[in-house]
């Protein structure tokens, strides 16, 4: 049966969909700052993943290392940028982050880094079984970015309600000033915010350099464009809103493929949705005014 | 003459009710509206000049319904208002933001693109409000640069432009010296002899009964009391609403 | 002055225009759009289409090319009702990329290989491919578009402009309709864009739909925030620093985007207002070298009062 292979395929889609989307809507939920350069963490992400992965060999590590890395460098983003910029008009947050934005890809595709091409990132599946059904079958790369997608939402989920910075977190997500107020440390928690977005995007670099064994300087512009769309479509800041949302862009972005082929590029017919969700849906499919 | 009319207004955010049921009709008198924190007040102004669409219950001026009007045509009317937190266009001059009301009549047609909005006729005509709203010293400097009075001061003047019949003032004598407060009240006492409608809320008790003359008193989204200041003054409910939470 | 800097010179006056083009629509109605390149490729391939297809002489392609752009914007504009702020920025990315997949994948406008040998423009039978005359062409409708800046920042309109970027909800208490202005803005931001499209369209020959992506209009934007946001005189020495630095130093065409991009960022850090916007560093001290001798006397005056 064809549906559903689509709709493993989709499912394996949407996880990355998902890991990079997450930190986009935890920086936005505290901050309300539209992150651009998140897909520059997301690519360096996977380029400390493959530099890992060539030296050491061992994937856990290397995607270690890669979420460490990207956490890192979102964390001094913030602190080497942002922060300065918390209380002037949000046009400046958004400029830098364009500039920070354009200034790692384009770094990132100099010969002394990455260079302009690509670069395979052969791991097999580390250890994954393949899963024949009589509908459908997934590969052991499929199955590992969807087993590591699972493992790090349950990470997430658990520092998000059972740690103080978690709390922390979810107050200054509703308000800012008040959360300072009542004692929370600001400063920590939307650090500790912002590495662990970041090590996500980190995360869903190396995945998806593993899943197309490819790794190279601009594969974090489409992702991050479309997980723009998604925080949009699952209403800024929501965290199961981004879930839904990234499942249900991947499910439509497949089958509009797979079954009607397209006039126009799969990626601008994102857009389009992108645009009217915009006008006639503003606060998201299962938001709220 | 203007007339204002809110006939069974309710307005409901989520769950929360900010308004319920109100009605009341005002025209050529100074009406105070009073009430604790919470209670509807600016809610009220918000539905008065379309900013938030009323949940039930419609709003007339002069007999016409002001339903699906947007607040840039209420302004049209006749109907000009302040904000609770001041909006002044803090990178222009004060001059300059008294002519943002001047032009009022000039945006909507195509003539705003060919006129300049700088000519002695209307620089005469901004000049006249800063005169009337004693702002003429701090003509030429940058609205943001002007401390919290004279910001307030300044958005009446700004409305005031705008050649209002109605004027909707939210809180205009908030963080005002005694001083201030009474050359305010002066100020509104003058437009009202210049025929002028005026809505004030307040929350200086002392102020408001000063000035009004008639109080409508808001809680928990209803109207619980309207007359004469002296009589709500002593009116009981207004009292336990007012003592009981302050004491 | 050699064929090369001739073409640099052409190219920094088309950037001109575009720069303050945008300057209208984030400058005044402080509308941020990173689809401005969007429009100036509508501009550009209209006019190709017109000179290719039709064989349509320059005057009637720059002309449609302004008006069809014009239009665009207005329509690609509506977004920004329902939208604000960091949304609009999405939307106005959103734009660019459809546009640009547009012209990439419809036969029409010429696919990925886009469309070439669009004729020079030609005035009394010369014609005027590249040296003085173009240079003079592009450079005088420079002056066109800073005279339109100029004056829209005089009137009535540009007022409005201001009131929406400060405070929609202050704008609406004045009578101002957001709505209206910023489609007012939109209109023509791109229909200024659109002129620079067809003059870069007929002054190069070929259009590519490659040219107008996306990081063009970041460097556009880069361009009037690196000069000074919503003055008549940033953008224009941002475009001219921006543009022509690429071209005349090697290191820098290398690194452009990097060099962009830390532009945008130290800029945001340390001078918001631009190069030489309001208030800022170089501007105060520029002003304050040619108006010591006043400036003197007017605290004293101040005091007096």
């Amino acid at each position: 049966m064809p549906i559903l292979q689509n709709l493993s395929n989709a499912l394996v889609l949407a996880s990355t969909y998902i890991l990079m989307a997450m930190g986009l809507t935890m920086v936005y939920g505290v901050l309300k700052i539209l992150h651009i350069a998140h897909a520059a963490v997301y690519t360096v992400g996977a380029f400390v993943g493959l530099l890992a992965y060539t030296w050491l060999g061992n994937f856990w590590l290397a995607l270690l290392l890669a979420m460490v890395a990207a956490g890192v460098m979102g964390v001094l983003i913030y602190r080497g940028v942002y922060f300065y910029m918390l209380d002037k008009p949000r046009t400046v947050p958004l400029i830098a982050s364009i500039g920070l934005f354009v200034m790692f890809t384009d770094l990132l595709q100099k010969d002394f880094l990455m260079g302009p091409y690509q670069r395979a990132l052969p791991v097999a599946g580390a250890g994954m079984p393949r899963l024949r059904t009589e509908w459908f079958s997934i590969t052991p790369k499929q199955m590992l970015v969807l087993a590591v997608t699972v493992m790090l939402l349950v990470i997430v989920y658990l520092i998000l309600t059972r740690t103080r910075i978690g709390l922390g977190w979810k107050a200054a997500a509703m308000d800012r000033e008040m959360a300072g107020a009542v004692g929370v440390n600001l400063n920590r928690v939307v650090a500790m915010n912002f590495f662990l977005g970041s090590a996500l995007a980190g995360a869903a670099g190396v995945l998806v350099g593993v899943y197309n064994n490819s790794v190279f300087a601009t594969m974090g512009d489409l992702p991050s464009y479309k997980a723009f769309i998604i925080i949009v479509l699952g209403g800024m800041g929501s965290l199961p809103g981004v879930i839904v949302a990234s499942i249900l862009l991947a499910v439509v972005e497949n089958f509009l493929v797979a079954s009607v082929g397209y006039v126009l590029p799969r990626d601008a017919v994102a857009f389009l949705v992108l645009i009217l969700m915009l006008m006639f849906r503003p606060h998201g499919l299962l938001g709220q005014e | 003459m203007n007339k204002l009319r809110v006939e069974r207004v309710s307005k409901m955010f989520g769950g929360l009710q900010a308004l319920k049921n109100v009605s009341l009709e005002t025209g050529g008198e100074i009406l105070g509206l009073i009430g604790p924190n919470g209670a509807g007040k600016t809610t009220l102004f918000n539905v008065i000049s379309g900013f938030l669409p009323p949940t039930e219950g419609a709003v007339y001026y002069n007999g016409h319904s002001l339903h699906r009007f947007r607040p840039h045509q209420i302004v049209r009317l006749g109907i000009a208002r302040t904000f609770q937190i001041v909006k002044p266009f803090g990178d222009l001059s004060v001059l300059d933001n008294v002519l943002t009301g001047c032009g009022m009549p000039v945006y909507p047609s195509w003539r705003a693109f060919f006129r300049r909005y700088h000519t002695p006729l209307t620089e005469k005509a901004a000049d006249e409000i800063l005169e009337l709203t004693d702002l003429s010293a701090w003509r030429d400097v940058p609205a943001s640069s002007l401390p919290i009075g004279l910001q307030r001061r300044l958005e009446i003047a700004r409305a005031l432009a705008t050649r209002p019949d109605l004027l909707l003032l939210d809180e205009p004598a908030a963080g005002l010296t005694s001083h201030e407060a009474e050359a305010l009240a002066q100020l509104v006492r003058r437009l009202h002899q210049q025929g002028k409608s005026i809505i004030v809320i307040e929350h200086n008790m002392a102020f408001a009964m000063g000035l009004c003359e008639r109080i409508v008193v808001l809680a928990q989204g209803e109207i619980i009391a309207v007359g004469p200041p002296e009589e709500i003054q002593n009116n009981e409910q207004v009292i336990n609403v007012y003592l009981g939470r302050s004491k | 002055m050699s064929g090369y800097l001739m073409s640099v010179a052409v190219f920094v006056g088309i950037w001109v225009t575009l720069a303050l083009s945008l300057n209208i629509l984030t400058g005044y109605a402080g509308q941020v759009s990173l689809g401005h390149a969007a429009f100036f490729g509508i501009g550009a391939y209209t006019s190709a289409v017109l000179a290719v297809r039709y064989g349509q002489p320059f005057g009637v392609d720059f002309l449609a090319a302004i008006l069809v752009t014009g239009l665009a914007g207005t329509v690609l504009g509506l977004p920004s009702l329902r939208v604000r702020h960091d949304f609009l920025v999405l939307a106005t990315m959103g734009v660019n990329f459809v546009v640009v997949a547009v012209f990439k994948y419809v036969d029409f406008f010429g696919g990925a290989m886009g469309l070439v040998n669009i004729p020079a423009p030609e005035f009394f039978g010369t014609t005027f491919r590249g040296g003085v005359p173009y240079l003079l062409l592009v450079w005088g409708y420079v002056v066109v578009v800073w005279l339109v800046s100029w004056y829209i920042s005089k009137t009535w309109v540009g007022l409005a402009f201001h009131t929406i970027r400060l405070d929609e909800d202050a704008a609406a208490a004045v009578g101002v309709s957001s709505a209206r202005f910023k489609i007012y803005a939109f209109g023509i931001s791109a229909a200024l864009a659109g002129g620079a499209g067809s003059l870069y369209a007929h002054f190069i020959g070929s259009v590519f739909p490659d040219t107008f992506v996306f990081v063009e209009s970041i460097a556009i934007l880069s361009m009037i925030v690196f000069g000074g946001v919503g003055t008549l005189r940033g953008p224009i020495i941002g475009a001219i620093i921006l543009k022509a630095a690429p071209e005349l130093l090697r290191f820098v065409q290398d690194y452009r985007f990097t060099i962009y991009g830390a532009l945008l960022v130290l800029m945001m850090l340390f001078q918001p207002m631009g190069l030489i916007g309001e208030g800022s560093w170089l501007w105060r001290n520029l002003t304050a070298l040619f108006r010591r001798p006043a400036a003197s006397q007017q605290p004293q005056q101040e005091v007096a009062q």
